[in-house]
């Protein structure tokens, strides 16, 4: 114990003058759950920008991993902090799931800063408001929204299926060509199963804006028990990037991806530009990702105009739209005026918007949301 | 670890044995070895084969059997001037130094002690030091952030090297418990016996003896140390950088250029570390043999 | 004997007190929420869910950690013995040179690496057609249970060749001399004389290498896909979808008693060969 001490006193000593150095400035920090794109994003175009506007501070970008495993270990951290009765805690702008950042406002770990900043006006949509079933309004800014849609390898398919009920038919003709990940490895699983739930279980309304009653879950088995009949016909696929590689290494041809990561993937030609994306009936479920800013962040001031910055309309068209192809977390319209029509068009260019809007499903309410997950552990993969 | 060459049969014991069928016996045998070697080469290299290809690969769609495209793009990425790649490899070698250290300073008196049969509830220590990496951690980091927090280690690269350390030891001490028990008791009590103090004996005899699996463990630590990534970004995180904690979301998610770069990365201390402590060892073990 | 026992407390201590307060003590809480109800009455619950929707998986891990332990034993046994027995000095220096290769390379990597070597259209399958000894359509994957034990046995063989050829070679040379000038072959000098006494390492090494298999995440997450899984996959996905954790605690519960179960096997094992030796 006593070396171990002299050891801790002479580690601090040695890295004194570093950590010196690095405290000359301000530096906010930044948390970043999702993929690698979002925390490139957040690193080499939102940081520089923001650093840009205020010398004197630097922006330290930490990814803490894809999926809601990430916006967990963020949701920890700021709860150790709080369990610990810190006076400021150690994140001050947070990028997080849906889920979760529902879960952080019940668990007051979030500051409600929306009505602070200038661009909180420009939001109206309803995941801005409502995160599965937790009112989030004034907590949370969308980064992007996001919606899963089935990718195919356009090259080997010319009718890829429209609906649920022609993927069925599809894989039985095509056995193991269709690849999706399971539940317990990534979102776009989720998404999948939860839209199999929406097609031949309850209708997605039902599920996602009306109270929690167990009744309507009557005819639940029987699609558990259908989709266990559908995974014999199909390959497991190791995450969401996962089914995107196997897309690209050709041991599937089709298999349900990200619209965002879709898009990243195919600009750095990770996947051959043949695969296209088809939102299938009767609808898959999308998601925002959320800014969000501790109760006790270090710099308030600080993360709002950060946040103020990153949900401009500029920005949101410039680095979302543009650079991006993602759909705009602030309301459309504010994004379109910034932007030529072309650039515009090339958002809706593999999902039309009238196929989004009929199709782009959100995620269930909470109680529902961990029925589903557990009635496939349950009925699907024991 | 080069000491195991030391110790081939003599030659000529090999020279003896005259007759024809045992010199073709021994023809065969190296053969076999050769083509056993070989085998073992290919599975090995195989995979590895795959990483190097990686990350030099832009473009490797199906059905191409190579990349059709190569090129350094994903290392422009990795080493962009957003992260500070070797800043936070410093960090992570630093951290993971410090760690090897503090296992062995408190590992080498534990093995000793728990290498000795009379040790009461041996087997309740031994178990106890398994616990740290059998249990998932995921469950215990959030706790120990709060703990943590309490105290103001949090941020701090004693924090992480505690967390590190304590992830290490089910390496450190099983395996120098293992190194002690193998020992041999009878030179311990010979010097004993010839009048030297138990410390004397402990640094001249006994230490020299369990060298080689003390070293073993060395590695492994320095290697759990330098890839780890929940512990740090619970304990370290935002202040501590360490090189997984830069890649990991990439790594995570599957992006095997960055990937398979981060281990290339990662393989330049890892072998430097094995070579200097094979190195520094070096001359107590050949004392060790010369006995 | 009073006084040496005491000793060998002072010994054990600080890494005994390092392991309780930073990892027993925040893992108490944790642990006690798998025993609990809200209320802090004693329960059975969740250990009753885990069994229930992971029983498959519990068997699943101890199937795919056993299989791993014994193709481990044998190949680091026999290559560590070519590396002390075999009298061709070139190639043991080789051999030596080669096994340690996949200790550098972090699991994640591995993982990720063996995803895309394994796979039905992977670099081997690739390697295999082009050399004319397979068609493309003879190809198979090998992502699943096959591919989870070739990934670890192909990561860990490193940890237990490394420490078992160390504990051979440190053997006292003169015995093994001594049995060869009498005529004793190899093999029966290798299970007769070396393996008896570096029994202790092996056991180390193969418990230590079940614990690693048993917590690494990455591997069943990339190589296993479908089901059933690994428990830690099943763990992960308790605290990081439902938030849940008292169920992926009680589940850390049973991986833990699985792991101290071969332990404690191998602990006792290991003292009655020392009460027979002695």
């Amino acid at each position: 114990m006593l070396a171990k001490t002299k050891f801790a006193v002479l580690a601090t000593l040695s890295i004194a003058p570093l950590m010196n150095a690095a405290h000359a400035e301000t530096v906010l920090n930044v948390a970043s759950a999702g993929g690698q794109n979002m925390v490139d994003y957040v690193k080499t175009y939102l940081a520089p920008k923001f650093e840009e506007m205020h010398p004197d501070v630097k922006v330290n970008v930490v990814g803490t991993g894809p999926g809601d495993a990430g916006s967990h270990k963020i949701y920890e951290k700021l709860s150790a902090q709080k369990g610990a009765n810190k006076a400021t805690w150690d994140i001050d702008v947070a990028v997080v799931h849906q889920k979760m950042g529902g879960e952080m406002v019940t668990e007051d770990l979030l500051a409600k800063y929306r009505n602070d900043i200038e661009t909180g006006k420009l939001v109206s949509r309803s995941s801005a408001e409502n995160a599965l079933g937790t009112n989030v309004s004034g907590y949370v800014m969308p980064m992007f929204h996001s919606q899963t849609a089935i990718a195919y390898n356009s090259a080997f398919i010319k009718n890829p299926p429209k609906s649920y009920d022609e993927l069925v038919t599809w894989t039985e003709k095509n056995p193991k060509a269709f690849g999706y990940n399971g539940i317990k490895n990534g979102m776009s699983g989720v998404s999948f199963v939860t839209g199999w739930i929406y097609a031949y279980g309850s209708d997605a309304k039902t599920l996602s804006s009306t109270p929690y009653n167990k009744a309507n879950e009557a005819n639940w088995s029987k699609a558990f028990k259908e989709l266990k009949e559908f995974n014999k016909n199909i390959t497991f696929t190791p995450g969401n990037a996962g089914t995107l590689d196997m897309l690209n290494r050709g041991e599937i041809f089709m298999g349900p991806v990200w619209v965002d990561m879709f898009y990243s993937w195919k600009d750095q030609g990770k996947i051959p530009p043949t695969m296209k994306l088809s939102l299938i009936a009767p609808g898959m479920p999308g998601q925002p990702m959320y800014y969000v800013t501790p109760t006790k962040a270090a710099h308030p001031e600080l993360a709002r105009e950060f946040i103020a910055l990153a949900t401009s309309p500029e920005v949101q068209a410039e680095g979302i739209v543009k650079r991006f192809n993602w759909y705009p977390g602030i309301d459309a319209d504010h994004v379109k005026s910034q932007l030529d029509a072309a650039t515009w068009k090339k958002l809706f260019a593999e999902i039309t918007p009238s196929d989004l809007s009929k199709y782009g499903k959100s995620f269930p309410i909470a109680p529902y949301f961990n029925d589903i997950k557990e009635g496939y552990e349950q009925q699907v993969s024991n | 670890m080069h000491s195991n060459h030391q110790h081939q049969p003599e030659p000529s014991v090999m020279k003896k044995c005259k007759c024809f069928f045992d010199a073709f016996n021994s023809r065969m045998s190296f053969w076999s070895q050769c083509v056993f070697i070989l085998i073992f080469a290919l599975i090995l290299f195989g995979p590895i084969t795959n990483l190097l290809i990686w990350t030099v690969a832009e473009t490797w769609y199906f059905p191409n059997a190579l990349p059709s495209q190569w090129g350094m793009k994903y290392w422009y990425q990795v080493f962009n001037p957003y992260s500070d790649v070797s800043g936070s490899l410093l960090t992570s070698i630093f951290i993971a130094v410090l760690t090897v250290i503090v296992c062995l300073l408190v590992s080498v008196p534990a093995g000793y002690a728990l290498s000795k049969h009379s040790m009461p509830f041996r087997v309740f220590w031994m178990l106890l030091f398994l616990i740290p990496q059998a249990f998932p951690n995921l469950t215990v980091y959030m706790n120990i952030a709060r703990l943590f927090y309490d105290v103001g280690l949090n941020g701090t690269i004693v924090g992480v090297v505690i967390v590190h350390s304590v992830h290490g030891l089910m390496f450190s001490v099983w395996i120098c418990v293992a190194a002690f028990a193998s020992t041999d008791p009878m030179l311990e009590r010979a010097s004993r016996n010839l009048g030297a103090g138990p410390i004397y004996t402990f640094f001249h005899i006994v230490l020299p003896q369990a060298a080689p699996g003390i070293i073993a463990s060395c590695i492994f630590v320095f290697l759990e140390s330098l890839d780890e990534f929940t512990g740090t970004f619970f304990v370290g995180a935002p202040d501590i950088t360490t090189l997984p904690l830069l890649l990991y979301t990439a790594s995570m998610e599957g992006n095997y250029q960055i990937a398979s770069i981060t281990a290339l990365i990662l393989l330049v201390p890892s072998i430097l570390f094995m070579l200097l402590i094979n190195r520094f060892m070096k001359p107590e073990m050949l004392a060790k043999i010369g006995k | 004997m009073q006084n040496k026992t005491t000793h060998s407390l002072w010994l054990v201590a600080p890494a005994a007190i390092m392991v309780a307060i930073f990892f027993l003590y925040p893992l108490f809480f944790s642990l006690y929420s798998a025993v609990t109800l809200e209320d802090g009455s004693l329960t059975l619950a969740h250990l009753t869910k885990a069994f229930s929707l992971y029983s498959n998986d519990i068997l699943f891990t101890i199937a795919i950690v056993l299989a791993s332990v014994v193709v481990l034993a044998i190949l680091s046994i026999t290559i560590s013995a070519m590396i002390v027995l075999s009298p061709f000095k070139s190639l043991v220096s080789l051999l030596g040179l080669l096994y340690r290769l996949p200790l550098f390379i972090p699991f994640i990597v591995t993982a990720q690496m063996m995803r895309t070597f394994l796979a039905k259209n992977g670099l081997m399958n690739n390697a295999f057609v082009a050399s004319g000894m397979m068609t493309p359509m003879d190809t198979i994957s090998f992502l699943g249970w096959t591919g989870i034990i070739i990934t670890f046995v192909w990561k860990q063989l490193a940890f237990s060749t490394l420490l078992l050829s160390g504990a051979m070679a440190a053997l006292d040379q003169n015995q093994i001399r001594a049995a060869q000038n009498l005529g004793a072959s190899r093999v029966r000098i290798l299970f007769h004389i070396m393996l008896p006494q570096v029994f202790p390492t092996l056991g180390v090494a193969l418990v230590l290498s079940t614990v690693t298999m048993m917590s690494v995440l990455s591997v069943p997450l990339m190589i296993g896909t479908g089901t059933p899984t690994m428990m830690s996959a099943d763990m992960a996905f308790r605290v990081n979808s439902y938030g849940d954790y008292n169920v992926a605690n009680a589940l850390g519960l049973v991986s833990y008693l699985i792991c101290s179960g071969l332990a404690w096997f191998y602990l006792r094992q290991s003292l009655k060969d020392k009460g027979a030796t002695a």
